[in-house]
C-alpha cells in the first residue's frame, strides 16, 4: 500500500509572485515564511509524486467544453507558459507529469463510476505555477493534476468534490508500497476577482474555513451552496473545492495553519496549511 | 440561476488565451461574433461592471480588461 507522505493546502494568486513589492512587508514575509516551511516539510518527506487538486481559470477549458473534473495526462505542464510568466514574474518552465500514474487513476475512476474528463495538454496559470515556485523550486518532482471546475459556474458541489478526493485517496492507497505520494491543493481562501467587488476579502469567512479544517470538522462545509460561497467567500472562494477534495483523500486529518494573511494588494485571503493525521 | 453569455465569453477567451490586455475592444476584434448591441457596447467601452451583469465570466473580465481595474 502506497503511503500519503504529505498533504498541504495553499492559496494561489498571480500577484503573490507577480507583484511582491506591493504587499505589506510584514504580511508578505509571514506568508512567504509559510510557503518556505511547507517546502521544508514537503522535501523532508521525499515524495515521488505530487497529486495536485487545482482549478483552471478559463485558460484551458472554455465555455465550449467545461469538465467538472479532469485528470491531466500530459508528459509535462507549462507552469508557467511564456505568456503567463510575464504577469506572474516567474521564469517559464515545464513541470514533468506522471502520465502512466494518471492514466491508471483515470481508468480506475471510470470503472468505479467517477467520470473524469482527461486532457493531454494543459497550460497552467497560477494554480500550479505560483505554489510550485515555492514548493518545488527545482521542479524535479512529477505532478499528477486533478482539475475541478471552480471558476465557470455551475460548479460541482463541495460534497461531490470531497467524494472525488476520497476516491483519489483510495486509489493512492491501492498503489504499490514503494510509492511516496504527496497531496497538494491550491486556491481560495476568500477573494473577489473580476466582479464589481474585486479586491474584497472576508477574513471572518476565511477563519471559519480554516478553523473547520484545523478541527477536521469538514462536514458542515460540504453542504455550502454555490450562492453561499459566492456571497461570503467571493468567486475566488469557490476554489476551496480543491481543498475539500484533498481533505476527502485523508479523512480525519487536521490542518495546521502556518500562515494566514488577508493581503489586500494581492486581492486574496492567502493561507498556507500543513495537513496531518 | 447563473447568467452566462456564451458570446461574451467566447470573445474574451480568445483574447485572454493570447495573454493580451485591453482597455477596450475594437470592431475588428468583435467581427463575426453573435453579440447583442448591449454586449457589443460593453466590450467596446471596457465596461467591466456592465460585462459582469451581462454574463461575462469575471476571471475573463479581469484577464482581458486588467488596465480597467484600480486594484
Amino acid at each position: 500500500m502506497a503511503e500519503i507522505v504529505a498533504a498541504l493546502l495553499t492559496s494561489h494568486a498571480p500577484l503573490i509572485t507577480g507583484k511582491p513589492e506591493i504587499g505589506k512587508p510584514e504580511q508578505r514575509d509571514r506568508l512567504y515564511a509559510g510557503f518556505h516551511e511547507l517546502r521544508r516539510r514537503l522535501a523532508a518527506t521525499r515524495p515521488d509524486l505530487i497529486v495536485m487538486f487545482v482549478n483552471d481559470h478559463l485558460q484551458n477549458f472554455a465555455y465550449n467544453n467545461l469538465p467538472a473534473f479532469c485528470v491531466g495526462l500530459a508528459d509535462a505542464y507549462d507552469a508557467p507558459s511564456a505568456g503567463g510568466a510575464r504577469l506572474m514574474r516567474l521564469a517559464p518552465r515545464k513541470i514533468p507529469g506522471a502520465p502512466d500514474w494518471s492514466m491508471a487513476l483515470l481508468e480506475q475512476a471510470l470503472a468505479a463510476g467517477i467520470d473524469f474528463a482527461y486532457s493531454y495538454e494543459i497550460e497552467s496559470w497560477d494554480e500550479l505555477s505560483v505554489p510550485l515556485h515555492f514548493l518545488t523550486p527545482e521542479g524535479g518532482v512529477p505532478i499528477a493534476p486533478v482539475y475541478t471546475n471552480c471558476g465557470a459556474p455551475p460548479l460541482p458541489t463541495p460534497r461531490r468534490c470531497h467524494e472525488v478526493g476520497a476516491f483519489v485517496g483510495d486509489f493512492v492507497r491501492s498503489r504499490p508500497a514503494t510509492e511516496r505520494i504527496a497531496l497538494v491543493a491550491t486556491g481560495g481562501v476568500s477573494h473577489w476577482v473580476g466582479t464589481p467587488e474585486t479586491g474584497r476579502i472576508n477574513p471572518d469567512w476565511d477563519h471559519r474555513v480554516l478553523d473547520h479544517i484545523a478541527r477536521a470538522d469538514i462536514e458542515p462545509l460540504l453542504d455550502w451552496s454555490w450562492a453561499e460561497i459566492e456571497r461570503d467567500g467571493g468567486n475566488g472562494g469557490q476554489e476551496i473545492r480543491n481543498w475539500l477534495a484533498l481533505l476527502g483523500a485523508v479523512p480525519g486529518w487536521k490542518g495546521e495553519v502556518l500562515a494566514y494573511e488577508p493581503v489586500a494588494e494581492w486581492i486574496t485571503g492567502c493561507a498556507t496549511v500543513w495537513v496531518r493525521p | 440561476m447563473i447568467r452566462t453569455s456564451y458570446a461574451l465569453n467566447k470573445v474574451l477567451t480568445a483574447i485572454a488565451r493570447q495573454h493580451l490586455m485591453k482597455e477596450r475592444l475594437t470592431d475588428d476584434e468583435l467581427a463575426g461574433h453573435a453579440l447583442s448591441e448591449e454586449e457589443r457596447r460593453a466590450l467596446k467601452s471596457g465596461d467591466i461592471v456592465g460585462l459582469y451583469r451581462l454574463g461575462a465570466n469575471p476571471y475573463l473580465i479581469r484577464r482581458v480588461f486588467r488596465p480597467r481595474f484600480t486594484i
